[in-house]
């Protein structure tokens, strides 16, 4: 028996004893509360909002009239209209809802 | 056959690109070339000139062998793209949605540059359709937007390419941060936006390989000062494009009287043909390429024999051997 397949051995009977222990009690609920708070979603978060930053970007240079700003390619770009429907909705609450550059980089970090 | 594929006439508005256009086009017809003759014209004016109706398909000119025309409508073919788009919106769409984007896209048609962009979209289409023909000559609208039409691809590719860089940069951080079991966001694999972009890229590319390889553009301009000018200006910018360009084409050159006249039409002509072998050998002497046609002005319109005539005079090389 290798190291690897003992440490994977071990594990699985970990994860069943504990399973078996706490499964559906607060204790699991807590657990997975903790782990997605702290270790989980701070680690996503930040991509997706970077994401989003670019995301932004990409449908400001593709639909600038919307602000007023002329542009020879809206005539093209339009047709992508009809794939851009979550983008366009959540690009839309996130123009409106913006203050500041400094506020949004901001709060990709946690001091 | 080595003349290029697509003829292009532009100029000023009212220099008489319609009558060179359909001259040259007849020319190459009489010369056993399969021709097609595309207007831009919202005016309609080739179908006068033939005295026929031209819809936005080919269809033979009465009377004429081997000459087909079509007319390009711009405010038409904008309409029919928004009216496109708005069938698959309403197909892809949620109905809550819809409303906001339908403003979107209303706007995206009424920018100014729609009616080039669209045009120039049909330009690609005929370009790409362009197989039945030896030779097709395109009656261009006048000059501003003409040459804003034809240094769109370089444009516009440089654009294109910019979306696509944004786009997949964007997805692949949702990607990235789809991390365990999470579902990405979005996805690079079969991003319809993608495909779309990519689809519009190639086209362009298309665009700037023909205009650039298989084209040639011609000036048509008037013999006076403020037509000389334009056609300078012209020609720097098609330069600045790296468009092949063709000898210069001067229209509407008044005839000379006889020598015994000399009553107040007599003298009228004769200092307005004098000002205008001035502007012409001013256009022979200072502009970069060569002047490859005169015509004379015509008395009446320019219809049937009229338009033989014309195309008698227009000298341009149309290539192929004459039938």
């Amino acid at each position: 028996m290798s190291l690897t397949t003992r440490i994977a051995t071990f594990r699985r009977a970990i994860e069943r004893w504990l399973l078996a222990r706490f499964g559906d009690t607060w204790v699991e609920e807590w657990a997975r509360g903790l782990y997605h708070g702290m270790i989980s979603h701070p680690a996503y978060e930040k991509i997706e909002l970077e994401a989003e930053d670019l995301e932004d970007a990409f449908m400001v240079a593709c639909f600038p009239d919307a602000f007023g700003i002329p542009s020879p390619v809206s005539y093209y770009t339009a047709e992508l209209l009809p794939y851009l429907e979550t983008e366009f909705g959540a690009w839309e609450r996130r123009m409106w809802d913006r203050q500041s550059l400094i506020e949004r980089k901001g709060r990709q970090y946690h001091f | 056959m080595d003349e290029p594929r697509f003829v292009f006439f532009g100029g000023k508005g009212g220099v008489g690109k319609t009558t060179v256009s359909s001259a040259f086009g007849l020319r190459c017809a009489r010369s056993g070339q399969r021709t097609l003759l595309v207007s831009t014209d919202p005016a309609h004016s080739t179908g006068d000139l033939f005295d026929q109706p031209f819809t936005d398909a080919p269809q033979p000119v009465d009377g004429y062998d081997n000459l087909e025309a079509m007319e390009i409508d711009p405010a038409t073919e904008v309409d029919a793209h928004l009216q496109q788009l708005k069938r698959e919106l309403g197909t892809q769409m949620s109905a809550a949605v819809v409303n906001e984007v339908d403003l979107q896209l209303e706007m995206a048609h009424r920018t100014p540059g729609a009616h080039e962009a669209a045009l120039f979209d049909r330009f690609i289409d005929v370009m790409r359709d362009a197989d039945p023909y030896d030779r097709v000559v395109f009656d261009t609208s006048p000059t501003g937007g003409t040459l804003r039409l034809l240094s769109l691809p370089d444009l516009l590719e440089g654009w294109i390419d910019r979306l696509i860089a944004k786009r997949e940069q964007s997805i692949e951080l949702y990607e990235r941060a789809a991390i365990g079991n999470r579902a990405p966001r979005r996805q690079l694999d079969g991003d319809p936006v993608i495909a779309r972009l990519q689809d519009r890229r190639k086209r362009f590319v298309f665009a700037r390989d023909t205009l650039q390889d298989a084209a040639r553009f011609h000036l048509v301009m008037n013999p006076d000062s403020l037509s000389l000018r334009e056609t300078e200006r012209a020609l720097e910018t098609l330069k600045e494009y790296e468009l092949p360009i063709g000898p210069i084409v001067i229209n509407k050159i008044t005839p000379s009287p006889e020598a015994h006249e000399d009553g107040r039409g007599g003298r009228y002509l004769r200092q307005r043909c004098a000002s205008e072998r001035a502007r012409m050998q001013e256009a022979r002497d200072s502009l970069p390429v060569e002047v490859g046609a005169e015509i004379e002005s015509r008395v009446q319109d320019v219809t049937g024999d009229v338009l033989e005539e014309v195309a008698a005079e227009l000298d341009l090389p149309v290539g192929g051997q004459p039938a």
